[in-house]
């Protein structure tokens, strides 16, 4: 596992700079790869999937994680009328970091009558971990994002709690050349007491955020509730500027994955009508 | 500028004359309707979580060291340099950065509506602010639209103690319905917040809009669970 603590690991030699460019176009009735760059850590793969759920690019960091001072940038456009899922094939796992910040930086460009999806796994923040994400969602009017993403604050599974590191994961949509909701969750210093504060996180281990932008978003909020208050995760949904937002909190990991997991392909499903079953790379 | 047309009029004006509009501005009479929103607390009391003084102090306390409240101090201090130096693109940016900020449809309305009804008292009564220019058909959140009105006359880390008070204020009076608690206990619970609103003052102050960041979700679930409480009395 890598250390950065480690006097074996020198964090200035070791550190990652991995970047994806992708853009997508929809050619003969089906939504294909137009220009592609990778470079290490990050790569690209293409499964093939049925014709009723959207086509798929899976995010693949080869390094099995980040370590302070990483860098990793995902840039995609899909075009319009394309209809793709872009997620992860593991959890991203975040090690602890001396001092700087790894970051992870995502702009996501979505044309007129497209349906993009980002639902990476999981992302999973070890105890001292530093993480510094930036998530950018650019729709022309008519672009329609769905877009999913959990945080874990500790290895929860292993029973470990996030006592200390940084936290900082903002969120931007905008839609025309227009912010119209943007989110900026916080932690540093004292990190269990941030997440044991009653009104703060109430003891979760864990928050995923839901997201759903597009023409018809409005008209889901209800849908939306009952998928929120369905799952087995404390859930709840709003509107905000035309955004449709579903948030969960949860004292149990996998339990708040399989919740945002779940919602997330249910919206999908009540959207679009295409499939509700999730990528393959999710069951693993 | 307000100054020249309003309070130093006469010959021997106080020094602390800007204390008449910071004080008239955040006064539960200043026809915000701030008495209206209860920014989530309204269902964390249906469900319980909230009885007594403590709990309410937590409660406010939370919303201002890590939540909407916390944002909303740097996004007036923002808005008050950006303000006072003229610099509109910055203005803009913070603005803009305001209304996308919320969590949830009660908060964002609560914020909105709140700028909207100051941004017209304020121009109707009080003529000679940044706002005059600012606040021209565009949204504007209720800290936002303070903080420009405040801007070059008001001292920031006073805008920055009275807004804070304020938020806390009409909180802890909504809880005091809700809860209900008896005046002296909703005394007691807001002269517990005095250390807190004197500390996330003077950190706002020196926090800038890039590092801005709350850490309160709990309470975006209670604002959504709030739209669709059975019987409510308050608008968030």
């Amino acid at each position: 596992m890598p250390d950065a603590s480690s006097s074996l690991v020198s964090p200035s030699l070791e550190r990652a700079d991995g970047a994806v460019r992708l853009r997508l176009a929809m050619r003969e009735g089906r939504t294909r790869i137009e220009t592609l760059y990778q470079r290490s850590p990050a790569r690209v793969l293409f499964p093939d999937v049925p014709p009723d759920q959207p086509a798929q690019a899976v995010l693949v960091n080869t390094a099995g994680g980040v370590v302070g001072g990483d860098r990793l940038a995902t840039e995609v456009q899909a075009g319009p009328g394309t209809r793709v899922t872009v997620t992860t094939q593991a959890a991203e796992k975040v090690y602890r970091a001396l001092d700087v910040p790894a970051r992870l930086v995502a702009r996501i460009e979505v044309a007129a009558g497209a349906w993009f999806e980002w639902l990476p796994q999981e992302t999973i923040l070890f105890d001292g971990a530093r993480l510094d994400r930036r998530l950018e969602f650019v729709l022309e009017a008519g672009a329609s994002l769905l877009a999913a993403e959990t945080l874990l604050f500790g290895r929860a599974a292993r029973g470990e709690q996030m006592r200390h590191g940084q936290l900082l994961d903002s969120w931007a949509v905008k839609r025309d050349g227009r912010l119209i909701w943007a989110d900026r969750l916080r932690l540093d210093g004292d990190i269990r007491a941030a997440l044991d504060r009653p009104f703060g996180f109430d003891g979760a281990v864990g928050m995923a955020t839901l997201l759903h932008a597009g023409p018809q978003a409005a008209s889901f909020l209800p849908r939306a509730r009952e998928i929120a208050a369905a799952e087995s995760a404390e859930g709840a949904a709003s509107l905000v500027n035309g955004i449709l937002l579903i948030r969960f909190l949860d004292r149990d990991g996998a339990r708040l994955r399989d919740s945002a997991a779940s919602a997330a392909m249910m919206l999908r499903h009540e959207i679009t009508g295409l499939s509700p079953t999730p990528p393959r790379v999710w069951r693993s | 500028m307000l100054a020249a047309t309003t309070i130093r009029a006469g010959s021997r004006m106080s020094d602390l004359a800007w204390l008449l509009p910071l004080g008239t501005w955040l006064s539960p009479a200043y026809p915000v309707g701030a008495f209206s929103y209860s920014h989530g607390l309204e269902w964390t009391v249906e469900t319980g979580a909230v009885t007594d003084v403590a709990g309410l102090a937590d409660y406010v306390a939370t919303v201002l060291e890590a939540g909407a409240g916390w944002a909303d101090l740097v996004l007036l201090a923002a808005a008050w340099r950006a303000a006072a130096t003229g610099d509109d693109a910055a203005f803009e940016q913070v603005r803009e950065l305001a209304e996308a900020l919320r969590g949830t449809s009660e908060t964002a309305l609560e914020t909105t509506q709140q700028g909207a009804s100051f941004v017209l008292a304020t121009r109707a009564a009080w003529p000679g602010t940044p706002l005059d220019r600012l606040a021209d058909g565009k949204v504007m959140t209720y800290p936002v639209a303070f903080g420009a009105a405040a801007a070059g006359e008001i001292p920031l880390d006073a805008a920055l103690l009275g807004f804070a008070q304020a938020v806390a204020a009409n909180l802890v009076s909504a809880g005091v319905r809700l809860i209900p608690l008896g005046q002296t206990d909703g005394q007691r619970t807001l002269a517990r917040l005095v250390p807190v609103i004197a500390r996330i003052a003077g950190q706002a102050q020196a926090t800038s809009l890039e590092d801005v960041g709350t850490a309160a979700p709990a309470i975006d679930l209670s604002s959504m669970r709030h739209e669709t409480q059975y019987t409510r009395l308050f608008r968030s």
